[in-house]
């Protein structure tokens, strides 16, 4: 620790804190406007300067390390002037009209600065010179005229997302905020996370969908998680009046440190299906509005008079669901509806062959923070950049930094452009591969433990001719993965989708092989699915779906989709009884329908893709006639005279997890 | 009589201000107790008196010959001179018209704009004021205190002149400080 003074208050700051942090620590506020506590200082508006005992000029605060003995004032009379000359400049540079700028009044951190300096007014016009405002992207507005290039979008858009796309053309005056060659934002390689919306200090960016619906101090700010896909974000939902105003990253979240993908953001507020409010019931080839005692009674009596049969009933559920919805679900219709064919609409593809691997090797994988501290990422069969895009985050933000990636992968994908080395290699040859790369590190003497092959020369000769891969690049990837000293295999549903539990394996060998597994280190990772394929699996609800002479079926979709080939096989079924939020090809067909509640009108938990147990918070009520997810089973099996165990704790504690659970 | 003389004016703006002076409701009795208001747009006499007043306050920002001729006028005149509201203090709203110059949104109002008549011109009567560039009242004349806002509160009208008239300097900060 160092001890210093700040305005004449001795406080102590850990050695390599700057003096801003230091003073934040001590509760003394300096402001500023480039700083975020997430992004690398960078001095840029100098907003932030100090007076320094024994230095000529004041410092910028931000960039300033603490040193022994230092003695630092933050509000003489010269430090306040030169806060409030350099605002001037700030105001003067571009065009300010803060009467009609959606973040006047509190929401913008220029003002605020200004108000907190007691300025009335600057005293220099601007020049009245015409920015950009760039209004080509589907969700954000770039308004060159309000920005005061503080950065902190480019910095975030490189630092912390990885994605490069924002940056600063030309210089002094001239520079200006653009994406990539200077192109329109909506044709740039944005990808829609909205981090750089997130972090603007004022107007310059801003946010379609929720500008001038509030200001911030109008919204209710619920914190939940984002159910968009398994990775599990830390959320604040804003809302007012009952309505999702908007959607923000959590910067506290140990998940996902305050970043969001386009889907947790946006999806929620850009969603367009309609609502269905009232059950319905098929009669006569139409379905019609009924009570919801009709239909619930309906629906026990079909399932009641099924429950003996041997082909009685099927039920399918979606992995949005909550681990109580899923608990019960499976509880009643495993336990004591005896249902065939009770799943996921995921059918497992992303979860059930680690899950069966976990049998033996329970809690194989590692966590999410693996892949911050990864010197070389191997990515098996999962388009990170497109599904569970936050963790890809983790490591893409690295690879400027010198983090290796290695893609393999049948399809092509952006994560090739950004490979150190991708290999394309043929459908369904992953297995060869794998014990082909085992084999050439085995043979080079690179592994870091023992492992017993029969034949490695035939392994790897079989891996080339299987995967299409050349010889020269196999041994590369070898050389690549053994002289990593922190690598990390990550694979996502192009390789569990194959349901080979000895791809696992060997993938998993690979790992202890290269020390991406030990003792110490578990570099390895599974992304599955949606966001709680984890409980679905651990449920046992992880197998394929297959209607074989069933008298009905029923799902519990609540706000998911369905996708084509589910409902093909659903349409087959006699009797379809459909739980669900939104109209969809579902319910055209459905013969009982049941409106629930959707993610944001309910509680309760979700496991995401490393283990973690998180709560989500009811943040708006559901429209009138809509019913909670969980109620509507309990209420189903109330009238089937039949007791649920709601306790899901329990329930997820009958297989072993593939990833230790806390 | 020996209370200070209050004088405003209003040159290019929505006359906001002054309806937000007359927000200040009873309070204005507690103002004429302490001042003499003397001219206003919304009163009988509507020049400062040549002998001077205390206080001047002018809304609206400069946009012509017009609004010059007012603004040396009362600056003149007024021993302390306020400026009301964004668009003295600012431009404001008619200063988004440099974007683009005089011609062009002259052009626009009177010619182009869907609601005119077919074959409207610009007004061209000698008689009018030359437009000039939409500036804060400080790039003309010296302002002793800006008073942001669109408008400025009641409640921040009231502080300027009850401190002004009681000889204090109204000082802007926290709930009295706002530029929207």
């Amino acid at each position: 620790m160092v001890q210093l003074t700040i305005n004449g208050k001795q406080i102590e700051a850990p050695e390599g804190t700057t003096v801003l942090r230091a003073a934040e620590l001590a509760g003394i506020h300096i402001p500023t406007l480039c700083n975020h506590k997430e992004l690398t200082p960078y001095g840029g508006c100098r907003l932030c300067i100090v007076e320094v005992e024994g230095m000529r000029v004041p410092m910028a605060s931000c960039t300033l390390p603490v040193g022994k003995g230092m003695v630092i004032r933050t509000e003489t009379s010269e430090i306040r002037k030169s806060r409030e000359f350099i605002l001037s400049m700030l105001f003067s540079e571009r065009n300010h009209f803060c009467p009609f700028c959606q973040v006047s009044g509190g929401d913008c951190e220029l003002q605020n600065a200004a108000y907190h300096e007691e300025m009335t007014h600057w005293p220099i016009q601007p020049g009245w010179n015409n920015y950009k405002v760039d209004t080509t992207h589907p969700y954000f507005v770039l308004d060159n005229n309000r920005c005061i290039l503080c950065r902190r979008c480019t910095r975030a858009c490189g630092e912390l997302v990885g994605n490069f796309t924002l940056s600063v053309a030309e210089r002094g005056a001239a520079s200006m905020i653009v994406a990539d060659t200077d192109v329109p934002l909506g044709e740039s390689t944005c990808i829609k996370c909205g981090t750089c919306v997130q972090v603007c200090p004022t107007g310059a960016l801003i946010d379609r969908t929720s500008a001038y619906q509030a200001h911030d101090d109008q919204l209710d700010e619920i914190k939940s998680v984002c159910i968009g896909c398994s990775v599990g974000c830390s959320i604040k939902i804003m809302v007012r009046d009952n309505r999702i105003i908007r959607i923000e990253g959590d910067w506290e979240s140990q998940v996902n440190q305050g970043l969001l993908c386009e889907h947790g953001r946006y999806d929620p507020i850009t969603e367009s299906r309609r609502r269905i409010t009232t059950p319905q019931i098929r009669k006569n080839g139409k379905l019609e509005p009924v009570s919801w005692e009709e239909a619930l009674s309906t629906v026990a009596d079909k399932i009641q008079s099924l429950a003996a049969s041997k082909h009685g009933i099927a039920a399918i559920a979606s992995t949005r669901l909550t681990a109580e919805t899923l608990a019960v679900f499976k509880d009643l219709f495993v336990d004591k509806l005896h249902g065939t064919s009770v799943t996921s609409i995921e059918e497992g593809a992303p979860t059930a062959s680690v899950t069966r691997f976990a049998e033996n090797h329970e809690a194989f994988e590692g966590k999410l923070d693996i892949l911050r501290n990864a010197d070389t990422v191997l990515c098996i069969g999962a388009n990170i950049n497109r599904s569970h895009m936050v963790a890809g985050f983790m490591f893409k933000r690295n690879l400027s930094k010198g983090t290796r990636l290695i893609n393999i992968d049948p399809e092509s994908s952006e994560l090739d452009y950004l490979a150190n080395i991708a290999l394309k290699t043929k459908p369904g040859s992953d297995l060869a591969l794998i014990k082909g790369l085992q084999a050439i590190i085995v043979r080079e003497g690179l592994g870091r433990s023992p492992l017993k092959l029969t034949d490695a020369g035939k392994l790897i000769k079989e891996a080339v001719s299987a995967s299409g891969i050349s010889h020269e690049e196999l041994l590369q990837t070898a050389q690549l993965l053994a002289h990593s000293i922190s690598p990390v295999i990550l694979f996502g549903k192009g390789v569990t989708a194959q349901r080979d539990e000895k791809l696992i394996e060997e993938i998993y060998h690979l790992a202890v092989l290269i020390g991406a597994v030990d003792d110490e280190r578990h570099g390895l990772l599974s992304i599955k699915g949606e966001s709680n394929s984890l409980v679905a699996t651990l449920l046992g609800m992880d197998t394929a779906f297959t209607l074989d002479g069933q008298q009905a079926v029923y799902i519990a979709l609540g706000d998911d989709y369905v996708s084509k080939s589910l409902m093909e096989r659903l349409s087959k079924s006699p009797y379809l009884v459909a739980q669900t939020c939104y109209e969809s090809r579902l319910t055209e067909q459905a013969d009982v329908i049941l409106p629930v509640t959707i993610w944001a009108e309910q509680e309760g938990h979700y496991i995401n893709l490393d283990g973690r147990t998180q709560a989500a918070q009811k943040a708006i009520d559901p429209p009138e006639g809509v019913r909670d997810n969980v109620s509507v089973l309990n209420e189903i099996a109330t009238r089937a005279k039949m007791t649920i165990q709601p306790d899901w704790h329990k329930a997820i504690l009958a297989r072993k997890s593939s990833v230790a659970l806390n | 009589m020996n209370k200070p003389k209050i004088a405003t004016d209003w040159m290019c703006g929505c006359a906001g201000c002054h309806m937000s002076l007359l927000d200040m409701d009873e309070r204005i009795l507690k103002i004429v107790e302490l001042a003499d208001l003397r001219s206003s747009p919304i009163t009988d006499l509507k020049e400062p008196d040549k002998s001077g007043v205390d206080v001047g306050v002018l809304e609206g920002g400069i946009n012509n010959s017009a609004n010059e001729e007012v603004a040396h006028k009362m600056r003149q005149r007024a021993k302390i001179l306020v400026a009301l509201g964004d668009c003295a203090v600012f431009g404001g709203v008619p200063a988004m018209r440099n974007f683009c110059g005089v011609e062009v949104a002259l052009q626009r109002a009177y010619v182009e704009a869907e609601s005119n008549e077919p074959g409207s011109q610009i007004p061209n009567d000698p008689e009018l004021a030359a437009m000039t560039k939409a500036r804060a009242i400080q790039e003309v004349v010296q302002v002793d205190y800006n008073v942001p806002g669109c408008p400025p509160d009641a409640d921040v009208i009231f502080h300027v002149l009850s401190e002004l008239a009681q000889g204090r300097k109204p000082e802007l900060k926290d709930e009295l400080l706002h530029w929207h």
